[in-house]
């Protein structure tokens, strides 16, 4: 009996003994953050000393790829990959766990560089033509680079691209081979091996042509033209019957079923990484192209807008005057065999994060504040916050009196504190916006739109939005106002009118809940409080993203809505959202001069004319309000600097959203 | 007893259609379907969208859904997965089922092993300090909030004392240079192993079985010893089976990142077991032939094992043997928690991005297979219990 006391005795030790080893304090270690000027967006780097005894971790550079530990670049994801079929990557299964993977196996004419988003060269040996007119089409000529390659040796060809849109065109693919748009694009020739001549049939802006064909992706069509061909030849079949009928997009359907269904087993790879093994539910891995034509690109980036590419065999590309200083200098990959993408839950990664199991942590919406914190401490682990490429907003419904009136819209804009709201209430989770395109994408972001109390007192706030009803006709059983006598705090208005006398209805702002979003769900509840105290009787609504969904997209009853955008680099969404009657104005905003400036933007071809039209764009949104932005959240991004080092961290939209873990340029801490 | 097998089976088709009619309705009330993550992107124009409902007969009345489907289910056509498109429905479960099996199915044996062993001492040696102990404390773990319970015990031996693997069900490090010659397309090397370890496994209790049948009239002592050192061959010859062959490192692996999360199912769910056994070893001890027993002057162990344990399984198997579907469905919590891609966060997975074919095809599969496990349970008694008759 007595033994087995001790047993039990001896068992309670360990079960303390083990709990006590578990939480034995952390190393601290001081922290130094460093805030970098970076074209007026502050970037800041959480980093902490290296050790003194120990050497600065030096990065392997282009010497050679390291083996051990440096051999492998270990990326934890929260997500595994659907599809490994490109066809089907690009439409249904299109989602930044795929793409994370595979994303930089097909090539593309042109692209955005990772770092800046500047417009440079893929495979493409220079600018492109402008676009002329020869008979009825609009037509531009892109030259090819005669050196770049599939990973199996033989030559990314004209032919190539002119076969994968005309597969597109054909079969009338849709997602994100809408960037192929048959509404423009006629066809693709191939001149030559190495010139491709596009025709359009409709004259075709930035969004179409720059940002749209020339970045679309560019299939080998050695290995998927033998595969797709019965499926052509199926179509074919189908072709002359009435393509609005039901009976034909079955059909149509069925054949594209098919064609996701295609054996992508060998497909050779156009980028820097090939694709090496999926074990479904647990990692994929992509090795390096030992023969990748972009390997050894020294990019330079000039202070004053301007960049070189320069190749190891002396061939150069670049814009703007390369002078003066640089900015940032890094040459291309990629540094590591291969790269191996682990599935882990968010907790999990943060674990192993912490643990040496992995180098880094892609995340679409970055690391919280609080997974920060966690980690912060840590002095194995870098952090890095940047821009997000994205915004919340609240959305108003024309249709619904008086939201229609710009005076209500600028009223409650006034008396939104946006600064109140992401310092004090967000606790600094948040940055303030003011226009739709983010800052980050400085290229486009107007920084100069109209604002309506920016900086003002809640007091005069209040004023100057009672002011601006009044001016506009409405009126009060009670006005809304200042009492000084309870320190501060505003008397609501009661019995609001309309300037034809008839009483504001009570209106609905949904958002989604606090489980969902607590940023946009505290936003919601405010903004709520901001608007009674005008007088405009108004509910929040906290509900599921999905009602809210339902109820915007759906046709639903809906008077204000609270959600968020992440956004494309080129900013032509700003015309997609409201151009009359256009699939997401679901708030039916209509402007004439606003749709006229949309035209002239889709059509424009010209960049720096283009970003002037953006300009006027974003000024008029801001002004007219159909959105008023509320705030965008920091992108924040953790690594192990024991074992990775990234060449910049400054990246629009966070190293792992915006950069996908940057693969092409991470080099091995030696 | 087979007229009451048939009247059964009927009794099973019809709960099997009202379970999945309501499961549909329920899944199509939910606002939104699939294609609402096209609404996140504004690259996707909503026509896009609409084309994509169009193609999957989601723009289709309700009922009309419903008849396709069930169609199809009673084809043996599940369908395809809306948000791994075009995989087959079945294709999927094929590939989740035996990851979730070979780890629920060992939890779910080391949970009534230790619940059961673990009640009938309680039961024996009332009283003392183990009894009060282990009842405060498989009952404190039994009502602890899962989820936290689960990630401590990944803070403490995983990422603090770096004893065992953070989740997970294999280190990809291990396993990607790793090439297994002669294995089918159509599987994943994870599979591959997780079907021989469950091959492996059945074989080893069949023949445990089939051992204890043979030694069942040797007299205690000799037949427990006799047990004792054939379990031992058994599990040598099986170890030492895998160590021989190149995938036993895999096999380690995967049993490595097993450990965790059987420690912690076991911890949170052998009180349920330990008490039932307590229970009922109590009552079975207040038993006339209990006393008769003693009375013979039968060893204390002999009454215990044989006379009152035995007598007090037999509630406690039928709750092992409907507890055993979710050795199929998984769990949802701890699959999550543990990065383990099973059927449970398949079905979490698929209910959040609105997958209906794949919601369906897992619940149906899973509701098939809890009605069987209720049919098979009622049969076993009638074995375990010869006053139990079926007319």
């Amino acid at each position: 009996m007595l033994s087995k006391k001790w047993l039990v005795l001896a068992g309670l030790l360990v079960v303390v003994g083990i709990l006590f080893t578990a939480c034995q304090p952390k190393t601290v270690v001081e922290t130094v953050v460093v805030t970098v000027e970076k074209e007026g967006t502050p970037i800041v780097i959480t980093a902490t000393p290296a050790p003194t005894e120990e050497a600065t971790p030096e990065p392997t550079g282009e010497t050679e790829k390291v083996g051990g530990p440096g051999d492998v670049y270990r990326i934890a994801v929260l997500s595994d990959m659907t599809t490994q079929n490109v066809w089907a990557a690009y439409d249904p299964d299109a989602s930044i766990w795929n793409y994370a993977v595979y994303g930089s196996k097909w090539p593309s004419a042109y692209g955005l560089s990772t770092h800046r988003w500047d417009f440079v060269p893929g495979i493409a040996a220079d600018n492109p033509s402008d676009l002329e007119q020869e008979g009825d089409f609009w037509v531009c000529t892109v030259p090819l680079r005669d050196d770049v390659k599939w990973s199996d040796g033989t030559p990314i060809t004209a032919e190539d691209w002119a076969w994968t849109a005309q597969t597109v065109l054909t079969l009338d693919l849709s997602g994100n081979w809408e960037a192929y748009d048959g509404d423009y694009l006629d066809h693709i020739e191939a001149v030559d091996a190495h010139t491709a001549k596009l025709y359009y049939h409709t004259k075709p802006g930035l969004a179409r042509h720059q940002y749209g064909v020339l970045m679309s992706p560019i299939l080998n069509k050695a290995f998927w033209e033998p595969k797709v061909a019965p499926l052509l030849d199926e179509y074919a079949a189908i072709a002359d019957m009435d393509h609005d009928s039901d009976d034909f997009q079955a059909k149509r359907e069925a054949i594209v079923q098919k064609l996701y269904q295609l054996d992508p087993t060998g497909e050779p790879s156009g980028g820097a990484w090939q694709f090496s093994q999926w074990e479904k539910g647990a990692y994929s891995e992509i090795s390096a192209v030992d023969s990748y034509y972009d390997k050894g690109l020294k990019v330079t980036e000039y202070a004053n807008g301007a960049l070189k590419e320069a190749w190891p065999g002396g061939r150069e590309w670049g814009f703007g005057d390369q002078s003066g200083d640089v900015s940032a200098e890094y040459t291309e990959g990629p540094w590591f065999n291969s790269v191996v993408f682990s599935i882990y839950n968010a907790d999990a990664a943060l674990l192993a994060l912490e643990a040496g199991e992995v180098d880094f942590i892609l995340t679409p919406n970055g690391l919280s504040r609080g997974q920060v914190d966690q980690v912060s401490g840590n002095p194995g682990i870098s952090t890095a916050q940047n821009p997000a490429n994205g915004f919340r907003y609240m959305a108003f419904n024309f249709n619904v009196k008086p939201l229609d009136d710009i005076a209500v819209r600028q009223a409650i804009d006034c008396m939104i504190d946006k600064t109140f709201l992401t310092q004090n209430l967000l606790q600094g989770a948040a940055i303030p916006v003011n226009t739709i395109v983010p800052e980050g994408n400085s290229y486009w972001y107007n920084p100069n739109v109209p604002l309506f109390c920016d900086g003002l007192s809640a007091k005069d706030r209040l004023e100057k939005a009672v002011g601006m009803l009044k001016d506009a006709g409405y009126t009060w059983d009670k006005e809304p106002t200042w009492n000084e006598s309870r320190g501060g705090s505003v008397d609501w208005g009661e019995g609001m009118k309309m300037p034809d006398g008839s009483p504001v209805p009570q209106m609905e702002l949904l958002a989604p809940s606090a489980g969902y979003d607590p940023l946009r769900a505290t936003a919601g509840v405010y903004i709520e409080q901001w608007i009674n105290q005008l007088g405009i009787p108004c509910k929040a609504n906290l509900t599921n993203f999905n009602n809210i969904l339902d109820a915007v997209f759906g046709g639903g009853d809906w008077d204000m809505y609270i959600l968020g955008w992440g956004v494309s680099a080129f900013p032509d969404y700003a015309c997609d959202f409201f151009y009359t009657d256009a699939g997401f104005n679901v708030g039916h905003y209509s402007n004439p001069t606003f749709d006229k400036m949309c035209d002239e933007f889709y059509a424009e071809t010209d960049m720096e004319k283009a970003r002037d039209e953006s300009f006027k764009i974003q000024e008029t949104l801001a002004t007219e309000l159909p959105y008023i932005y509320l705030f965008t959240t920091p992108m924040w991004d953790a690594w192990d600097n024991n074992t990775v080092i990234y060449p910049f961290t400054d990246i629009n939209d966070g190293i792992g959203s915006g950069g996908y873990g940057l693969q092409n340029y991470v080099q091995a801490v030696q | 007893m087979g007229k009451y097998i048939l009247q059964r089976l009927g009794q099973i088709l019809v709960t099997l259609f009202v379970f999945q009619t309501l499961l549909f309705v329920i899944l199509t009330a939910m606002p939104g379907d699939v294609t609402n993550r096209m609404l996140t992107n504004p690259d996707i124009p909503p026509e896009v969208r609409e084309r994509t409902r169009q193609a999957l007969g989601l723009d289709d009345p309700v009922l009309v859904q419903y008849g396709r489907w069930f169609q199809n289910f009673i084809t043996g056509n599940l369908g395809v997965s809306y948000s791994e498109y075009p995989t087959p429905v079945i294709e999927i479960l094929e590939e989740r089922i035996p990851r979730t099996m070979v780890l629920f199915l060992a939890a779910t044996i080391v949970q009534f092993v230790v619940g059961f062993s673990m009640g009938r001492a309680l039961a024996w040696q009332r009283g003392g300090f183990f009894e009060y102990g282990s009842t405060i404390v498989g009952v404190t773990l039994y009502t602890v909030f899962t989820p936290w319970f689960a990630l401590m015990m990944i803070f403490i031996f995983g990422a603090r004392l770096h004893w065992l693997p953070l989740g997970k069900f294999l280190t990809p490090i291990l396993w990607r240079k790793v090439d297994i010659p002669g294995m089918s397309d159509s599987l994943t090397k994870a599979n591959y192993v997780f079907t021989r370890m469950l091959w492996t496994a059945t074989a080893a209790f069949v023949i445990w079985l089939i051992m204890a049948y043979f030694t069942r009239n040797l007299s205690h002592t000799k037949r427990n010893r006799t047990r004792l050192i054939a379990t031992v061959i058994i599990l040598a010859v099986s170890i030492g089976g895998w160590a021989m062959v190149d995938i036993g490192p895999l096999a380690w692996d995967i049993t490595k990142h097993m450990i965790l999360p059987i420690v912690t199912l076991t911890l949170v769910g052998f009180a349920g077991t330990m008490l039932m056994t307590r229970q009922t070893m109590l009552e079975t001890l207040r038993e006339d032939y209990i006393q008769t027993a003693r009375a013979k002057g039968l060893p204390e162990k002999l009454v215990r094992d044989k006379h009152a344990a035995r007598n007090a399984l037999l509630p406690v198997f039928t709750g092992l043997i409907i507890s055993l579907p979710s050795v199929i469905s998984g769990g949802i919590i701890t699959e999550t928690v543990f990065s383990w891609p099973g059927m449970g966060l398949t079905l979490l997975n698929a209910t959040t991005q609105e997958d209906i074919p794949l919601v369906m095809g897992t619940l149906s599969f899973i509701g098939v297979l809890s009605l069987l496990a209720h049919l098979v349970a009622d049969i076993t008694y009638a074995f375990l219990d010869p006053r139990i008759r079926y007319s």
